[in-house]
């Protein structure tokens, strides 16, 4: 392995501390290919998650949960499992209605007119509205007997029609899942940008497609869960969770519990992946949290996988209908799209479900430079599982559905898919370039991105060997997907939507008497290495070796108040949190070593471990004496100095910084079965200035690992009853060792002006283009077929049953 | 039909990592939580529970296994080896060394039952093509990594052990 820094490879195969150290001596860090910090521990089984975690005197909860997709509860007999061994409590909805707040998204009014909140009961009220809706909670001894006791709960139930797909929910005698709504449409939006009508009228062509897409799941391989508990001596509910958000989790119970906030303490230990789905509080995490507290004794509640296949969150269903108008020369001149997404039976919290529609309607223009664009989101509530945010959230539906467009166009004018996205794309020269939504792209590298996938593919031979392989009835498809992606939303942005949610981030650095650096921020790493690319990013901010720095997160007694991780946020914001918080310390650091070494502060810098004539890098003082002297002997401090040696700041993001990628799929379809097999997976990408790029690349592959997945596979079954049939993970399917390809990757890096260092966002890019690219790739492959791609995921039996209509047609 | 009498508990024995253990358990716990809860060796994890997902991945009697389909009555009188056993101390196993310099691990969550699948794939096929180890791992679910590194770490510890 080598690293790149400043041009120079460094031999890294036998990196160490000191190596390590040696990298942060000789150059900067951020940009470095450092071997992750955090791996150790977790390698020799050292890490701590939730359910490792075994208090003393604990219990364990288990729900009994709704086999009915909508029903009303007659009656609840729990005196059985009551008086089954080791059962402590058994608790029903109308136990704790008065004890715990329903989770009830409220937008701001003024800002979503059209929302309607809901009531989402943390163990039901009157009815259920999915199956895997919780009914009861039976607290035990341990889960083996929790479990027991469950099944030995009688609930009677009165089955209502349910409702099952959006289409029979937008019916006017459709069953309520709300009835307080009057409907079943929990929020729609709508925008008109541009004279559309014109530019629909004036189009030389126009295509439209059709598009339904499979019902996504998160599914990180470590499930929900929880352990709270409640200590008498300090008056402190502290709940472990196996969650993305610590501080907004900890808001949140405050809130629903009624509980003074300064007396609940959240930690989130080592999270087993997260994607999306653990950004939010959860109804069991409500009622563990309150029977802690309830009970004086610590609860573990630790779901199995099948309920959360069935009732934690899904994502992404929808269905939309898009439009395409262009010039001759494929000019765009305006877009019209219509997402219909199905939210399932209430709104996760704190986000709001109506947040995924709409996401995807408003990314359709992407790099695209657009006119005219007009859209509807409709948020559609139906008798299944919560909708619920996972990587990418809309995107990779709304560029599914515009990708698609282009090679429609591209298609009937007769030109080629790359070249009608090049004359399209926002060219570097035009940034910043406001978009028809009014989002300013601050810089990006969108054709040259398409460029260069094109380039690593090797486009032209790749299409001679398509023909070649359709001379001898093999069919070769190539798919390109291009996206803009809004990274690291801010507080405003959130504001302008509506939603009660904070996108800045908050971090504390703090030096010790050895010149070693802690930095405590709130953002929350799952998989994304945090503890060695946020190191990173500290230790060029304070010229200490990475070494040095110990990176804190998830304990909100220990950080600063922070929002978590997702988003594509937590090297912008809790990057930019640190390097202000070490720009105020490391000012207050050159100002008082001015008074040591009689230089002013500054002609001085904090570079490898010393402080340094900035001149002429002549060490003059190391850190370590210099914050001892600080710290230890601060008798000889300049009087008008305060004391102490750590600064906190809190850093909102700009209003954006765009990441854009090209994602190009080489796919086969086997036209006798129907598999779709991938035979190169291109990216090239462009998320600023790269922190790690080992660690960049990784989140890429992983990334289009989760799209391969949504574009071939995964899809959450309800049958026309609302029956789940999905239930294990030999019926849902992600991808294995054998069905993701390594990805070539390319870096393109144009750095934000608008963040320190550069920094824009990385972490859901991977997810979002696979669909929109291996659609296209396997709508090229078929088209001596004419088959129209306009579903995903591409299974075998869908694929086959496009190509048999199409040769029962002709 | 008359009912069937089962004791409920057993005593077992088993070795794990090298050390004995002698306890008495309910004849219906998994082996994972036996594992896990019972000798308190949590680098093993529960993914999915029913024998998917491979997080649960131990070697047992030299073969490798999903302790979540197993109950640990089923262990008595077996050896067992847990990623605690891998390394020597804290000097890393090669897997695991191949593991941290190919960036083969993100959440970490699933790591050890891959760790545990290669030890068993390398033992049984200690060259394998990129395609065995695929296939060869193919009974592990990762969400973070999609596999690559994963892939790279195995050749490269393959690779080692040919020069």
């Amino acid at each position: 392995m080598t690293a790149s820094q400043g041009g120079k490879r460094v031999n890294m195969s036998s990196t160490s501390d000191e190596m390590l150290d040696t990298l942060t001596l000789s150059g900067k860090m951020v940009g470095a290919q450092v071997r992750r910090v955090e791996d150790p521990r977790v390698l020799l089984g050292k890490s701590q998650y939730v359910d490792d975690l075994d208090l003393p005197n604990s219990v364990a909860l288990a729900f009994v949960r709704s086999p009915y997709a909508h029903a009303r509860i007659v009656s609840i007999d729990a005196g059985t499992a009551q008086n089954h061994s080791g059962v402590q409590l058994v608790l029903t909805g109308a136990d704790i209605a008065e004890a715990i707040k329903p989770l009830r998204v409220e937008y701001d009014p003024a800002k979503a007119p059209t929302h309607k909140p809901c009531d989402w009961p943390v163990l039901a009220q009157d009815k259920v509205r999915f199956v895997g809706e919780a009914v009861a909670v039976v607290v035990a001894t341990d889960r083996y007997a929790a479990e027991d006791a469950a099944g030995l709960i009688d609930v009677e139930y009165e089955p209502l029609e349910p409702v099952s797909d959006v289409e029979q929910a937008l019916a006017a005698d459709a069953p309520l899942v709300h009835e307080e709504w009057g409907d079943n449409v929990m929020q729609t939006l709508q925008a008109e940008i541009g004279d559309v009508t014109t530019a629909f009228q004036t189009a030389d062509c126009v295509v439209s497609e059709r598009l339904t897409t499979g019902r996504h799941m998160a599914l990180p391989m470590e499930t929900r869960g929880c352990v709270a508990s409640f200590e008498r001596a300090t008056d402190t509910l502290t709940v472990w969770s196996s969650t993305q958000v610590p501080h907004v989790l900890r808001s949140h119970i405050a809130l629903v519990l009624d509980f003074p906030e300064h007396h609940i303490r959240v930690v989130a230990p080592d999270v087993g992946g997260g994607f999306g789905q653990k950004a939010h509080l959860f109804p069991e995490e409500a009622v563990a949290a309150y029977l802690a507290h309830r009970l004086g004794r610590p609860v573990k509640w630790i779901e199995d996988r099948r309920e959360n296949l069935s009732a934690s969150l899904h994502a992404k269903q929808q269905v939309a209908q898009a439009e395409l108008a262009v010039r001759r020369d494929g000019t765009i001149l305006g877009i019209r799209g219509r997402f219909v997404g199905d939210v399932g039976a209430y709104s996760e919290y704190p986000w709001g479900s109506a947040f995924e529609a709409g996401h995807a309607a408003s990314s359709m223009p992407g790099p695209y430079k657009t006119p005219a664009f007009s859209f509807e989101a409709v948020s559609v509530a139906t008798n299944k599982t919560t909708i619920g945010v996972y990587r990418g959230v809309g995107l990779p539906i709304g560029v599914l559905a515009m990708e698609r467009l282009m090679d429609l166009a591209a298609h009937k004018l007769g030109l080629d898919p790359a070249e009608i996205r090049l004359r399209n794309m926002i060219r570097k020269e035009e940034h910043p370039y406001t978009t028809i939504i009014g989002a300013e792209v601050e810089s990006g590298s969108h054709r040259e991105s398409l460029q260069k996938a094109l380039d690593i593919l090797g486009y032209q031979e790749c299409r001679g060997e398509q023909q070649r392989a359709r001379a001898q009835g093999r069919y070769m498809g190539i798919g390109i997907g291009c996206y803009l992606e809004g990274t690291a939303p801010s507080s405003a942005a959130f504001a302008s939507m509506g939603l009660h949610l904070g996108g800045y981030e908050s971090a504390t650095v703090r030096m010790d008497v050895a010149g070693k650096v802690t930095v405590l921020v709130g953002t929350h790493s799952h998989g994304q290495s945090h503890e060695t690319t946020l190191a990173q990013v500290a230790a060029d901010e304070l010229g200490v070796p990475l070494a040095d720095i110990r990176i804190i997160e998830g304990d909100t007694n220990a950080v600063p108040y922070g929002m978590g991780t997702w988003g594509s946020r937590s090297a912008v914001t809790g990057g930019g949190a640190i390097s202000k918080a070490s720009e105020k310390l490391r000012s207050k650091m050159l100002r008082i070593a001015s008074r040591m070494t009689e230089v002013p502060d500054d002609d001085l810098e904090l570079a490898a471990g010393m402080i340094r004539r900035k001149a002429d890098a002549t060490p003059l003082l190391p850190i370590k004496e210099f914050a001892y002297r600080v710290l230890v002997q601060a008798g000889d401090l300049p009087q008008d100095e305060e004391p102490g040696l750590d600064a906190t700041a809190h850093y909102e993001p700009p209003p954006s910084t765009h990441a854009n990628a090209t994602h190009i799929a080489l796919a086969e379809v086997d036209s006798d079965t129907g598999k779709v097999t991938l035979l190169r997976y291109i990216v090239v990408e462009d998320c600023g200035t790269i922190i790690n790029p080992t660690v960049v690349d990784g989140q890429i592959q992983g990334g289009v690992a989760q799209g391969i997945g949504s574009a071939l596979y995964e899809h959450a079954l309800y049958d026309e009853n609302g029956q789940f049939l999905t239930g294990t993970l030999m019926d849902y399917l992600i991808p294995t060792a054998v069905d993701v390809p390594q990805v070539e990757i390319g870096h393109i890096e144009s750095p934000s002006p608008h963040t320190p260092h550069g920094i824009k966002g990385a972490g859901e890019g991977g997810a979002i283009a696979p669909p929109a690219a291996i659609a296209n790739a396997v709508a090229d492959a078929l088209a001596p077929f004419e088959v129209r791609v306009n579903a995903i995921p591409l299974t075998p039996e869908r694929v086959l049953d496009w190509i048999e209509q199409r040769k029962a047609a002709a | 039909m008359a009912e069937t009498q089962f004791a409920e508990s057993q005593t077992i024995r088993v070795r794990v990592n090298g050390q004995e253990y002698e306890r008495e358990v309910p004849v219906r716990r998994l082996l994972a939580d036996f594992i896990r809860h019972d000798l308190g060796l949590t680098a093993t994890h529960l993914g999915c529970e029913h024998g998917v997902c491979g997080a649960c991945t131990i070697i047992m009697d030299g073969e490798s296994v999903r302790s979540c389909l197993l109950f640990a009555v089923q262990a008595d009188g077996a050896e067992l080896r847990t990623l605690e056993g891998l390394a020597d101390g804290d000097e890393m196993h090669p897997l695991q060394q191949a593991f941290w310099d190919n960036h083969a691990l993100q959440c970490g969550f699933c790591t050890s039952g891959f760790l545990m699948s290669a030890v068993d794939l390398l033992n049984k096929n200690p060259q394998p093509s990129e395609e065995e180890i695929r296939h060869g791992l193919s009974g592990n679910l990762c969400r973070c990594t999609g596999y690559a590194n994963i892939v790279k770490a195995v050749q490269a510890v393959a690779e080692q052990s040919q020069s």
